[in-house]
C-alpha cells in the first residue's frame, strides 16, 4: 500500500457540470479498486504557463489516495482515453515525507510550516 | 596617507561584503518540496525561467535536488514556464 497523488488538468472548454461529472467518475475509480481517497483538491480554472493543445486555461484537480499500484495505472489509462484531460501527473508520496520530523530547537527558525512544503500561501509568507 | 585610511583589500568587497547565504528550506526544517507550492518555486526561477544554481541561492545539496525535481514537475503541469521571454 502506497500513497499516491495524481494531478490532472481538465480542458476549460468543458461545461461546469460535465467537469464535475468527470471528476466524480474518476474518483469512483479509486473506490472501485479498493483504494481510499484521502483528499480531493479542485483548484478551479487557472491560466496555464504555456499553451497545451491550443488551450490557455484549464481546471486543476488533485487526488490524494492510498492503495495498490493498479489505481494510478487505471486512472492513467482513462486519462489517455478522455480527450478533455490535457495533462496528468502521478507522484508516489515518499513515506519519509509523510512523517513529521522532530522539530529541532534552533534560535533562528521559528514556527516552521506544519508538514513538508505546505500551502503556497503558508510558506510564501515568511520568505522576505 | 595614514596607514589606517588605506584600504586593506580590493575596493568592491570592502564596501559591499557578500551577504551570508543559507538554505531557506533547512532554516524552516522542510523535508520534501511539493511541486504544487509553485509560489515558492517561482523564487528560484528568475527572469528566463531557468533554475538558479546553488552558488547563487545558497540552497543545500539535499534541498537543491528536491527543488529541481519539484520545478520540473511543476513545469510539466504548466504551473511554471519552461522558458520565458
Amino acid at each position: 500500500m502506497s500513497q499516491y497523488e495524481t494531478g490532472f488538468i481538465v480542458s476549460s472548454h468543458l461545461a461546469e457540470d460535465e467537469t464535475t461529472n468527470l471528476i466524480q467518475q474518476l474518483a469512483e475509480v479509486v473506490a472501485q479498486k479498493k483504494g481510499r481517497l484521502i483528499k480531493q483538491d479542485v483548484w478551479g480554472k487557472r491560466r496555464l504557463a504555456y499553451t497545451i493543445k491550443r488551450q490557455n486555461e484549464g481546471v486543476y484537480v488533485f487526488f490524494t489516495y492510498e492503495g495498490g499500484g493498479d489505481i494510478p495505472q487505471e486512472l492513467e489509462r482513462r486519462f489517455k482515453q478522455i480527450d478533455t484531460v490535457i495533462r496528468y501527473l502521478t507522484v508516489r508520496k515518499d513515506a519519509r515525507d509523510l512523517v513529521r520530523r522532530k522539530k529541532k530547537a534552533r534560535p533562528g527558525a521559528e514556527a516552521p510550516p506544519a508538514e513538508g512544503a505546505g500551502t503556497p500561501a503558508g510558506e510564501a509568507r515568511e520568505e522576505k | 596617507m595614514p596607514r589606517d585610511d588605506r584600504p586593506e583589500k580590493g575596493g568592491y568587497r570592502k564596501y559591499f561584503p557578500p551577504k551570508k547565504k543559507f538554505c531557506r528550506f533547512c532554516q524552516r526544517n522542510v523535508r520534501g518540496i511539493d511541486y504544487k507550492a509553485f509560489e515558492i518555486l517561482k523564487k528560484y526561477i528568475p527572469d528566463r525561467g531557468k533554475i538558479s544554481p546553488r552558488r547563487i541561492t545558497g540552497t543545500c545539496a539535499f534541498h537543491q535536488r528536491k527543488l529541481s525535481m519539484a520545478i520540473k514537475r511543476a513545469r510539466l503541469m504548466a504551473l511554471l514556464p519552461y522558458l520565458e521571454d
